[in-house]
């Protein structure tokens, strides 16, 4: 337990938790995005250098559930 | 000593994981566990959270105010509902977040001394968050993190 009374809902929490939701709404939109890429039949190379990773990072981050999505990844 | 998780306790993190998938999340938090629990409520934990006015839905509209109004303080203006839908993670590909440890640490400790962690040692768990989404999600519910906590406690102590 802290030594001070902190509240959740105000101060720093609020900048904090902006910090979680925007985390979170980044990997929402790379999800969507990714896919959508990979739908219109973009490759992994085009993919990751828009996104400035790897393309063995972003390969290893999205192409499971690609595959369970049922997009086609053959030959990319 | 080693202490057993109740079948049903078993069974809320499966649900907790389909928050997680369902929510669009890789990462499985305390607040989808608060969510599986709402939406089960046979166990004990379920009936607290319904005694307190908490549904799954309201649970949902809450996460979704509190995300919105988080975002808003970087100046991001954003509804949850408009938000892309992209495919799911497949099960079993999630990772288990901090929140969501802790919470399970929490319920371990809360549980000491009883022959299994019940669901409402999992509720003790998630209550025992000082700040983060549950808390703030709650506060934005209108609920006492508190007196929920109390509730909870005594469900356990019958």
């Amino acid at each position: 337990m802290g030594a001070i009374e902190i509240d959740p809902s105000q101060g720093p929490a609020d900048g904090l938790a902006a910090v979680v939701a925007l985390r979170r709404l980044a990997d929402l939109m790379e999800d969507a995005e990714v896919e959508r890429a990979m739908r219109s039949g973009w490759g992994w190379p085009q993919v990751a250098e828009a996104l400035g990773v790897t393309r063995q990072a972003v390969h290893k981050k999205h192409a499971q559930r690609l595959i369970a999505a049922g997009v086609d990844l053959r030959r990319r | 000593m080693v202490t057993r998780l109740a079948p049903d306790a078993r069974s809320l993190f499966a649900s907790a994981e389909t928050e997680a998938r369902t929510s669009r999340s890789a990462v499985v938090e305390a607040e989808h566990l608060l969510l599986a629990m709402a939406a089960r409520p046979d166990t004990d934990a379920g009936r607290v959270l319904a005694a307190a006015g908490l549904t799954h839905d309201t649970i949902e509209r809450a996460l979704a105010q509190e995300f919105e109004s988080s975002l808003a303080v970087a100046g991001v203006s954003v509804v949850v509902a408009d938000l892309p839908r992209p495919s799911p993670e497949p099960p079993r590909r999630l990772r288990l977040g901090a929140s969501f440890k802790s919470a399970m640490e929490r319920s371990v400790t809360a549980a000491k001394g009883s022959r299994q962690i019940r669901p409402a040692h999992l509720l003790l768990g998630v209550l025992g968050a000082q700040v983060g989404t549950v808390p703030r999600a709650l506060h934005v519910a209108g609920v006492s993190q508190t007196e929920l906590a109390t509730l909870t406690e005594q469900t356990l102590s019958r």
